[in-house]
């Protein structure tokens, strides 16, 4: 680990050198040198519309590959390459330098602020269910589902909503792990679970693609709070990541941050409203 | 990365949950493997013409395609014309048809190699058929076939993590999903890999036994 650490502030430093023949001026910012001399930075994506999709054509978009695309740009880095990943790989694979930050819509917990380094905060929602019209199991929050023996939730493997089913008391083998959201759809329409959790933009980017007169949306989940998310840096990364959020600040005051994520669906004020403090602290 | 001891210990339990699905998935599919292997063998050495070609298409259907694909066609696609199966079953149908094409095959050259000689032996004696499968050919083609089988047990036993990929918590997935929880890669997968070199290490010392335990009958 430490050695890694030592050869890529070594690597840094020497193409810093290279590229301005000159004194280094921030040696410390070896991370970003690399990514500009590099041109591009490698970020995780899940593939879950509107927090990230890839198009047909392969074309990354959605709201948060969309910011981190507009802010590295800013940081002088081109472009992003952006790679797949289920949620519960995403940390692993950054500290194991897969990929150089996550924008993926991975909210804010206390466990996973003390895995990675977050940014501020970018994108905001709420919880949701999809589950068969007209709640046959009364299904309104992840208690709901503990209590009721019968009912099965679908989850996101290491997502949020996994760990809130699983925090809410409902058994190991009644938390479905789902691969993706056709996958949850295509279970909850077969009745082998009774209620799929996604993030509510989520779940109503889906339900509305499916045109599926049998699913309804509970949104938000009772007793769920509002979540955001924040790019997620490596920890070591923490110069990368305060130049990400000087940049992050900036597009937030001049508005151009809205007229990003609000097209998604997302309210740039839920975001501006918080911080990564208070939802890292929070329980 | 560094070893933690401690962790290993705290995700044992589950990791263990994990290996019963695991076993019992291999258990049952090889259970179904060796049935439906026999049944398709006997269709096609023996069923009438027709029959038997189809049978023949339908193994090599099954043989020609991956795992992995006919697992999300029978948890996925099945539902759609009204045939729901529990995950882990689904598994265990996947696993049995799939290995079962490769038991048929070993089935057949088993039975294949039984010279032709022993068989007009058999009429010769006046023997029913009955005696002749039980007493003449069954105890000549089977002890060959048993490294065979066991080579494929143990390669269905290895394949048992695609389960994963329909949502059934065997060690795969137990594994993945404490590393989601933790951020640890290290200890669950290296537990994972343990568990399995284990087990096909017994499976290899009582698949040893079963062959010296059957090999006198050839050279009777």
């Amino acid at each position: 680990m430490k050695n890694t650490h030592f050869l890529t502030m070594l690597a840094g430093t020497a193409t810093l050198m290279a590229v301005f023949a000159g004194p280094p001026a921030f040696a410390a910012d070896g991370k970003l040198e690399q990514l500009k001399t590099q041109g591009f930075a490698r970020v995780a994506i899940a593939n879950e519309p509107p927090f990230t999709a890839v198009a047909a054509d392969g074309k990354v978009s959605g709201a948060a590959p969309d910011v981190a695309r507009e802010i590295f740009k800013r940081l002088g880095v081109a472009d992003i390459v952006a790679s797949i990943s289920e949620y519960g790989a995403m940390i692993p694979g950054l500290q194991a330098g897969r990929h150089d930050v996550i924008t993926a819509g991975l909210f804010m917990k206390p466990e996973r602020c003390a895995a990675v380094a977050y940014s501020q905060p970018i994108l905001c929602d709420a919880e949701a269910f999809a589950l068969k019209k007209g709640n046959p199991l009364k299904l309104q929050s992840y208690k709901d589902i503990a209590d009721n023996p019968d009912a099965k939730i679908g989850a996101p493997g290491g997502g949020t909503e996994e760990k809130l089913a699983l925090e809410a008391g409902v058994p190991r083998d009644r938390v479905i792990v789902v691969p993706d959201g056709q996958s949850g759809l295509k279970m909850l329409q077969d009745g082998r679970i009774d209620a799929y959790s996604l993030p509510v933009l989520s779940i109503n980017d889906l339900v509305s693609k499916a045109k599926d007169p049998e699913i309804e949306v509970v949104a938000p989940v009772q007793g769920a709070p509002v979540y955001c998310d924040g790019a997620a840096f490596k920890k070591g990364d923490e110069a990368l990541r305060d130049a990400f959020d000087v940049e992050l600040a900036k597009l937030k005051e001049s508005g151009d941050f809205a007229k990003i994520i609000e097209p998604y669906g997302f309210s740039a004020k839920a975001a501006m409203s918080t911080t990564r403090e208070k939802l890292c602290a929070a329980k | 990365m560094e070893w933690d001891w401690n962790f290993v210990w705290e995700i044992m339990p589950t990791l263990i949950e994990g290996l019963k699905i695991t076993l019992l998935a291999t258990v049952f599919g090889a259970a179904l493997a060796a049935v439906i292997g026999l049944a398709f063998a006997i269709l096609r050495m023996t069923a009438p013409r027709p029959i038997a070609k189809t049978t023949s298409f339908v193994v090599e259907f099954i043989r020609g395609t991956p795992l992995l694909v006919q697992l999300y066609f029978i948890f996925y696609v099945l539902p759609d014309i009204g045939i729901r199966l529990p995950a882990l079953l689904a598994g265990v149908i996947g696993l049995g048809l799939h290995y079962g094409t490769y038991a048929a095959e070993v089935y057949r050259a088993g039975i294949e190699n039984v010279p032709r000689g022993q068989w007009e032996a058999a009429k010769a004696t006046n023997l029913t058929t009955r005696q002749t499968w039980i007493h003449v050919v069954l105890p000549q083609a089977i002890p060959p076939m048993i490294p065979a089988l066991a080579n494929y047990l143990i390669a269905m036993f290895k394949e048992t993590p695609l389960l994963s990929a329909i949502t059934v918590l065997e060690l795969m997935n137990q594994a993945k999903s404490v590393a989601n929880s933790s951020y640890r890669y290290i200890e669950p997968m290296t537990l994972v890999g343990v568990f399995f070199l284990i087990m096909s290490l017994i499976s290899v010392v009582f698949l040893r036994f079963l062959e010296d335990r059957f090999s006198p009958l050839e050279q009777r």
